[in-house]
């Protein structure tokens, strides 16, 4: 097991790198840079030149590449030109506010949705069965943004049951216990409408992975030797069905960590997500870079983490 | 028998979507868009006080159909005229889609949410009048000297930081010093301003350890020798700003845009002070009891960051008292909201057609004009197709009157020196078609185009940039008005074009643009020179004739001092750019904003006005 991570995290190395010098390579090749923005008559343009000149944007790709990782090296992401400040603390503002967020709709995804789909494949074509299903392909059909605007608008504005944007009620104390209250507070409207409609693959997958399952010859020895049927669905279906969830769990992860964009617009909540689209659409490269490559690795991590999970579930695959 | 209840429930959940849908209809335009980032939409370009790229929106999404309106029938100050209750908390919406960054002093922020944020707790030193002077209202007084070409500036008394620290001329040395500085982390200090200011290029290369054109004379008065005073100077020239040098005592100058002095505990002269911030998302101020004006109205501002999609219903719920930033092409469909008033006013930026007469000479840094040899460098085509746009049409159908057809280029966003007396072609299909009858222009393949004179088939590339859900029917009704004057117009690269790669491709002169649409928004002052003169980058036409360099060389010229003077020779070259067109002002624009009904003393925009100051906001019961 331990000699699988490690090999996995060593190739991890190479793929990094390879990320690194297409981004780099493409970013050259997108028209525009972090200065273009700016453009302003009151401005002449040979100071935007020094400008840039100073910041080593006129430099061909792989110098600034190679500037980049050695400063990298040194524990030195670059600036933002756009945000005036180190990378790592443009990044580190939002990472918080993401991974609380993403933790909330992963907890609420699998505590919801588990059960529905156990429930949901245990009576099969049911009524309650046929509401769950029903719920699911509509949770298909549903783009989220239009889910986050109609839970805001109902929840936030009409019942005023929950605050409507931010991350934390301003003026509230950091570190205080008012301040962890608020923030949950906020998390609740944006979290579920990231969970309701998340969950329906996972209720689907459990669903069949359920009814598949427990038609299969060992279930029918279990019953037959006498296992209660609570212990069936709740030991051997449950086991069994779960394998594809579980299979996907680190990549729910990670597509949760990389930031919602929809969601974090509507509730106005500052995260990743709108980060790295505003650095791409800005040009702001030295902190698209930075996220890409956390992306990559929160990527081959999330498989790993997969990996590992899938092992602990699954006897079967440890075998070497 | 499961089969049974299906269709109920199908008919259930239907239902619901349908409900659901109808019910944010109002709202989800501008989420669906969000693709396009909203900088792309246009160009902003901004002087002094009006910050970069303030989030426009404002391309997506009016209802082709709907009532029409006029800014002009808005008040730009709320009607509610009861005294203010002289506390209370005021929840001030920022509606943006992104949190703000967080620089808060006027000195070092580059983005537009920033300049609203600090608008509420720092204040300029000068005042403005209507006609983008400077007068003497501010903190701080000035005195122009002619004879010796200096400017003296003396600081009022009583007026204090938040920390109670006195506000003394050095704090606006230091703002200079600060932005010249070789090491400043921005591209500040360009204006006339700064580069008329004698020994500032010497400082600012690092050859001066201070600037000599500088002399303090005391705490409150300070002297400031020029190389020459133009009329920019005292129509924002002068750096409005001044920066608390104790404040930033030990700090680089490199790393004050993220110092704590700058994020955290931002310092102003302002009516409110700040008291806490929730980085990206609030801020929260008190009242700053000796604020040198007199006591402020309202116990304390909150201001917080609200989605663009869902300020409309921020502000109906009266979780916000205003909003500022307001997406204005949401207005139509929330107009009848109860218990708020909508102000409005003109904004400082208008759209264009551009037309590529020349190219950019790298070597000698100026604009190689040559008309003969572009496609578009003939004056009766540009003529033609100025009269083939109905930019009314265009401004009632695709803005709801919210804009409408531009003129000139001095918008009337400069009321003082737009003169609204200047003919320009009106939409006249026929016209255009005889001026191009006449000129030659005649379809002689029979294809249904025009060829030009010489016989030549003649394709104009058009472009225009993506962004909203009004840039391509937009540009698909310019195209169609030209063709139907016989005009064979196509859309460059047969789409539309990102914003970033859009001004390359103007930049570089690429072949594959022979018109473009494109924005410009306007600063405090009126000279154009940044925009169209002879060695400017910015000059996209690539236009250069004599008269009109030299007009606009008179207009901010020291003998242009006088305003009168200067008025007319604006309006000579506003009549020459409508003679000569190289690019025709297409539309001008308003915007909009609501304030709750229980605000008083609020105004959008208004230049220096007492009466609507910050320290004058308050709230009525």
């Amino acid at each position: 097991m331990l000699k699988f991570t490690i090999r996995r995290l060593l190739i991890t190395f190479p793929q990094l790198i390879l990320l690194s010098v297409l981004v780099f390579m493409l970013g050259s090749l997108m028209p525009g840079d972090a200065l273009s923005g700016l453009i302003d008559p009151n401005i002449p343009a040979s100071a935007i030149e020094e400008r840039r000149e100073e910041l080593g944007l006129n430099d061909p790709w792989y110098i600034q590449y190679r500037d980049w990782v050695f400063a990298m090296f040194q524990g030195d992401f670059g600036t933002s030109i756009f945000h005036q400040r180190p990378v790592m603390d443009v990044i580190g503002g939002r990472l918080m506010n993401t991974v609380w967020l993403s933790l909330f709709s992963t907890v609420l995804i699998y505590l919801l949705g588990l059960p529905l789909g156990l429930v949901s494949g245990r009576y099969n074509d049911s009524l309650l069965d046929t509401t769950i299903t029903g719920y699911t392909y509509l949770g298909f059909a549903t783009p989220q943004f239009i889910f986050g605007l109609v839970l805001l608008w109902i929840f936030g504005y009409n019942l005023d049951l929950f605050p409507t944007g931010g991350s934390v009620a301003p003026g509230i104390e950091p570190g205080s216990i008012d301040y962890v209250l608020s923030k949950i507070n906020h998390l609740v409207l944006p979290s579920f409408a990231i969970a309701l409609i998340g969950l329906v693959g996972t209720v689907q997958y459990l669903r069949s992975g359920v009814i598949e399952t427990k038609q299969k010859d060992f279930i029918v020895l279990a019953r037959a030797k006498g296992v209660s049927e609570s212990s069936v669905y709740n030991r051997h279906i449950f086991r069994n069905s779960i394998l594809p969830i579980a299979a996907f769990f680190g990549y729910e992860i990670v597509a949760l960590l990389g930031g919602s964009i929809f969601i974090e617009m509507i509730y106005s909540y500052p995260g990743m997500g709108r980060l790295f689209l505003d650095s791409i659409s800005t040009r702001d490269f030295s902190v698209a870079n930075v996220l890409i490559l956390f992306y990559g690795f929160l990527a081959i991590a999330g498989a790993l983490l997969s990996d590992i999970i899938l092992s602990i579930i699954d006897p079967r695959i440890r075998i070497k | 028998m499961a089969k049974n209840y299906w269709p109920k429930l199908m008919f259930f959940t239907m239902l619901i979507m349908v409900l659901a849908l109808a019910a944010c209809g109002g709202t989800d335009e501008t989420s669906t868009d969000e693709g396009s980032e909203d900088t792309g939409s246009e160009e902003e370009t901004s002087e002094g006080d009006s910050g970069e790229g303030s989030g426009d929106s404002g391309d997506s999404a009016a209802s082709g159909e709907g009532e029409i309106y006029n800014y002009e029938d808005f008040n730009v100050q709320v009607s509610n005229d009861a005294e203010p209750t002289g506390e209370g908390t005021l929840n001030v919406g920022l509606s943006s889609d992104t949190p703000f960054e967080g620089t808060l002093n006027f000195n070092l922020y580059q983005g537009n949410p920033d300049f609203e944020v600090i608008s509420l707790f720092d204040e300029p030193l000068l005042t403005m009048d209507e006609d983008f002077q400077f007068t003497n209202e501010g903190a701080m007084e000035f005195e122009v000297n002619e004879a010796d070409n200096s400017v003296t500036f003396t600081m009022k008394d009583g007026v204090t930081w938040h920390d109670g620290e006195p506000l003394t001329i050095q704090d606006y040395v230091y703002a200079y010093e600060v932005i010249g500085h070789p090491d400043y982390p921005g591209i500040r200090g360009s204006t006339d301003g700064f580069t008329l200011l004698e020994g500032y290029n010497e400082y600012k290369a690092g050859e001066a350890d201070e600037i000599s054109g500088i002399e303090v004379i005391d705490d409150q008065t300070a002297e400031f020798t020029y190389t020459e005073l133009a009329p920019s100077l005292t129509s924002g020239g002068f750096w409005f700003y001044a920066m608390p040098e104790h404040h930033y005592e030990g700090v680089e100058i490199a790393d004050m845009a993220e110092a704590p002095q700058t994020r955290e505990n931002p310092l102003g002269i302002g009516p409110y002070q700040v008291d806490s911030i929730t980085p990206g998302e609030s801020v929260v101020m008190t009242k700053y009891e000796d604020y040198w004006r007199g006591e402020p109205q309202l116990d304390g501002i909150e201001l917080s960051v609200v989605s663009p999609s869902s300020v409309a219903n921020a502000m109906e719920t009266g979780e916000i008292d205003l909003a500022i930033n307001f997406p204005t092409d949401q207005y139509p469909d929330v107009a009848d909201m109860e218990g708020v008033e909508w102000l409005a006013n003109l904004e400082g930026s208008y759209t264009y057609i551009g037309f590529k007469l020349g190219e950019w000479n790298e070597e000698e840094g100026r604009v190689d004009y040559k008309p003969e040899e572009m496609k578009m460098g003939d004056k009766d085509l540009r003529r033609a197709m100025w009269h083939a746009m109905d930019n009314n049409a265009v401004g009632e159908r695709f803005y709801n009157g919210l804009r409408w057809k531009g003129t000139t280029l001095i918008t009337p966003y400069h009321a003082d020196w737009h003169n609204e007396d200047i003919e320009v072609p009106q939409y006249d299909p026929e016209e255009a078609n005889r001026i191009l009858d006449e000129a030659g222009y005649d379809d002689t393949d029979g294809d249904g185009f025009r060829e030009d004179p010489d016989g030549e088939p003649l394709e104009i590339n058009f472009a225009s940039m993506s962004g909203g859900d009004i840039a391509e029917p937009l540009a698909n009704y310019y195209i169609q008005s030209w063709r139907e004057v016989g005009l064979n117009v196509q859309l460059t690269n047969g789409r539309l074009i990102e914003f970033n790669t859009f001004y390359d491709m103007l930049e570089n002169d690429d072949e594959a643009i022979d018109i473009y649409q494109g924005a410009w928004s306007v600063g405090s002052d009126v000279d154009p020179y940044g925009l169209y003169g002879p060695d400017v980058p910015f000059n996209y036409p690539r236009y250069e004739t004599e008269e009109s360099t030299q007009l606009m060389e008179e207009g901010n010229s020291p003998e242009a001092m006088d305003i009168e003077t200067r008025r007319e020779i604006y309006n000579e070259w506003q009549a020459l750019m409508v003679e000569e067109m190289p690019v025709i002002p297409t539309l001008y624009r308003a915007e909009v904003e609501p304030v709750n009904d229980r605000v008083v003393n609020y105004g959008m925009h208004i230049e220096y006005n007492e009466e609507t100051l910050p320290y004058q906001w308050g709230v009525s019961e």
